[in-house]
């Protein structure tokens, strides 16, 4: 039985590993921490809130309108809100981000040779839209399980909405009515 | 004029972290769950003098404290799985409340009551011959009017709304005007993340305090972990729970066991199926956690040159169910829902700057959804619901087929159709690539788009089924009084019971159906 989420141990570790028979090599790059935490993390070590941080700023791409997804942290949110997971789905989503990052999975989606964090962003850009649009139904699922978290944790904050003419909760005609 | 309703505390109300030592509890009835199923359940119980006890694993929440029209606080609170729960390969995102009132603390307030060809088929396929309208009607007047049902004014109807409205009336479709469970509505838009005026009727105001006063204790933060049951497995004799911290929703290591006369389970579509399963209820033919129905939700989206601004207003308020009856193939119906920028930002297709782009243009974005009416085919046995992780974990699947995926094309032709007639610039698919549909001719590419787990958006807030009610032991789990085919003290009262999908939101079919059979329930001594 294949078990939600559960796909990273059955399927894309598998998947990929497979695939990639002689280049373990690559399996050691290490990540570039760009992003470093701003608090203490519940859940993510600092290479998977790296490599989370470096997602989002490519799934949320903000422009000049609005603030950075690293200025509103959305890896600490992230980080924050898997520590009400059940501990099964924190060690899924901790080992989907690894092997994302993982220099064998460029290789695979012929996104090139980098781990993701050291690529390019137009490698960065490959990579995601290898996964989002993969044969290969459990890279899909991965992919969205990491686009879901990242534009949850962004468009959650307040500091995102002007740039989508979201005025905010409407002013209540009222203060604290008993 | 007075614009809010009090709160209303429910009495008797104990709340997990005021459970500080393991509880051994007694009651005549002991109720799962505090949903429409649950909470009219145990009002009607209470009401007939049955000393009721109802466990709940969500917290309690009040209007003052906790609902703030903020989606970052509201889904963790709110929802099941803290707003993450989803299919397994997470191809259909599973919207679902969670806390003392179930999903009526969230849901969009739309009243429906069961279409008659819903019974219909559930008489003749399904052998629930005494499911009739003329039987649970007096059930939907009182609650109808206990929950101040009332057609919404056009004037209530928002931008958002209207869009289906009028781009349908310059079709020729047919809409309704929606009925809706609220007193003195704002018109906020936050019924999704809880009502901060109590104007919405949901089981918190009404039939919870209602149980309450006639004695009926609520317990929340406690999770039924499994039905204990006698030696020669006919009966069930206690439940087992434990107790949570609301504060990190784990176990805090306290118990709470309740031991009854009698059992319901009302834990909604999902969790009740899993109660069942994981308590090793006697299932010979394997029919628990089966047929589970999501009516599965396609949008599209639409581009206007104006101010939609879907985020306020009435979250719904107009529906069509011009496409409910389409012979041999899944029907379908419209509706309109809320696009706050979270759950905006979830449903539009794609990343970078795609993504962006829709997101920069929320406030003219209009979405029409097309619910499909899952089960009615006769070989549509839709998901299942199963265990993992030793039970502590939930798995649900549901196969996306050939008559789905007819379906939700047909509808999105609707629907986008719908809103360029409406005056829409564009309008966009929730495909991976997204088709862009600006003119009639661009409708052809819906049917080009491949089909998949994860390569079209699909969506549910109706879970329907998985403890389904049938005369058929070897079909069902239930019988027609919504009693355990196996089990004589146990009772199944929500929205797993039904048989299909209803093809209308279900909140009404529930409160209904569960009244008329706790009447019998309570007739049976
Ligand atoms: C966003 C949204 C919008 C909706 N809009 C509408 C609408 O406009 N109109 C409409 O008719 N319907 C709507 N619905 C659907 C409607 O709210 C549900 O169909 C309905 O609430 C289901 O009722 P129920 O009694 O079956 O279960 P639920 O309402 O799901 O209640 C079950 C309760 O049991 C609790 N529970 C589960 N397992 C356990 C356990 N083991 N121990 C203790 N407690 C447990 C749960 O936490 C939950 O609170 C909407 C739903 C959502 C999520
Ligand atoms: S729209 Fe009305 S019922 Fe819904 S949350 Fe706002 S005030 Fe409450």
């Amino acid at each position: 039985m294949e078990s939600r989420r559960g796909f990273l141990r059955k399927g894309l570790l598998g998947t990929a590993l497979l695939a990639l028979g002689g280049g373990a090599f690559l399996a050691f790059r290490r990540t570039l921490r760009a992003a470093k935490p701003r608090a203490a993390l519940s859940v993510l070590s600092p290479d998977e809130y790296a490599i989370f941080a470096a997602v989002a700023a490519r799934i949320v791409a903000v422009d000049g309108d609005s603030p950075a997804t690293d200025a509103v942290d959305v890896a600490g949110r992230a980080d924050d809100a898997m520590a009400q997971w059940p501990d099964s789905v924190q060690v899924e989503f901790r080992r989907l981000l690894r092997l994302f990052e993982n220099a064998l999975t460029g290789a695979v989606t012929r996104t090139g040779y980098e781990t993701f964090t050291a690529s390019r962003e137009r490698r960065q850009d490959e990579r995601l839209a290898a996964w989002a649009g993969s044969r290969v139904a459990v890279f899909r699922s991965g992919y969205q399980a990491m686009k879901r978290l990242a534009c949850a944790c962004y468009y959650a904050a307040p500091e995102s909405w002007p740039a989508t003419g979201y005025p905010g909760p409407p002013e209540l005609p009222f203060g604290e009515i008993e | 004029m007075k614009l809010l309703a009090a709160d209303r505390p429910i009495a008797n109300l104990m709340r997990g972290r005021e459970i500080g030592s393991n509880l051994v509890l007694s009651a005549d009835v002991c109720v799962v769950g505090s949903g429409p199923g649950g909470a009219i359940a145990a009002a009607r119980l209470a009401a007939a003098g049955a000393r009721v006890i109802l466990l709940e694993e969500g917290g309690s929440f009040t209007r003052k404290a906790d609902f703030h029209m903020q989606e970052a606080e509201a889904y963790p609170k709110l929802y099941q799985d803290h707003g993450n729960r989803a299919t397994d390969d997470l191809s259909i995102t599973i919207l679902q409340g969670r806390g003392v009132g179930g999903g009526t603390l969230v849901n969009w307030t739309t009243c429906f009551r069961t279409p008659e060809a819903t019974l219909a088929l559930w008489r003749e396929r399904h052998g629930l011959s005494d499911f009739t309208a003329e039987r649970f009607g007096p059930h939907w007047d009182e609650v109808e009017k206990r929950l101040n049902v009332h057609v919404v004014d056009a004037a209530e109807v928002n931008d958002n709304n209207a869009v289906l409205m009028e781009g349908a009336k310059k079709l020729g479709i047919g809409t309704e005007l929606l009925r809706r469970n609220v007193v003195s509505c704002l018109q906020t838009g936050a019924c999704g993340m809880g009502c901060p005026t109590n104007a919405k009727r949901g089981m918190a105001l009404t039939y919870l305090p209602d149980a309450a006063e006639r004695g009926a204790r609520v317990y929340a933060d406690c999770r039924a972990v499994r039905l204990v049951l006698d030696a020669r497995k006919e009966r069930v004799t206690a439940v087992e729970a434990e107790v949570l911290d609301p504060a990190t929703d784990r176990p805090t290591g306290r118990r709470v066991t309740v031991s009854a006369a009698r059992f319901v389970v009302a834990g909604g579509a999902i969790n009740s199926p899993a109660l069942l399963l994981r308590s090793g209820l006697p299932d010979p033919h394997g029919r628990v956690g089966k047929r589970t129905f999501l009516h599965p939700v396609v949008a599209t989206i639409a581009l206007f040159d104006r101010r939609i601004d879907p985020y306020y207003g009435a979250p719904q308020s107009v529906a069509s169910h011009a496409f409910i009856e389409r012979p041999g193939r899944t029907g379908f119906f419209l509706e309109v829902p809320p696009l706050h920028p979270m759950l905006a930002s979830l449903a539009l297709s794609g990343f970078g700057a795609a993504h962006r782009e829709g997101m920069k243009l929320l406030s003219r974005t209009n979405a029409v959804i097309a619910l499909l009416r899952d089960g009615f085919l006769p070989d549509d046995e839709g998901g299942t619901v199963s265990l993992r992780e030793g039970g502590k974990r939930l798995s649900i699947r549901y196969p996306l087929g050939e008559t789905h995926a007819e379906a939700m094309r047909e509808a999105m032709k609707v629907s986008a159709r719908i809103q360029l007639a409406a005056g829409a610039r564009e309008v966009r698919t929730l495909h991976k690539d997204p088709v862009v549909v600006r003119g009639e001719r661009d409708l052809r590419f819906i049917d080009e788009r491949p089909f998949g787990p994860n390569l079209l958006g699909v969506f549910t807030a109706h879970q329907m089924g998985g403890c389904a009610a049938g005369a058929d032991p070897k079909a069902s789990v239930v019988d027609g009084n919504l009693r355990h085919h196996h089990l004589a003290n146990l009772w199944v009262f929500d929205g797993s019971v039904f048989p299909t999908s209803l093809g209308v939101n279900p909140q009404l079919s529930i409160l209904g159906i569960v009244a008329a059979s706790a009447e019998r329930m309570i007739a049976t001594g």
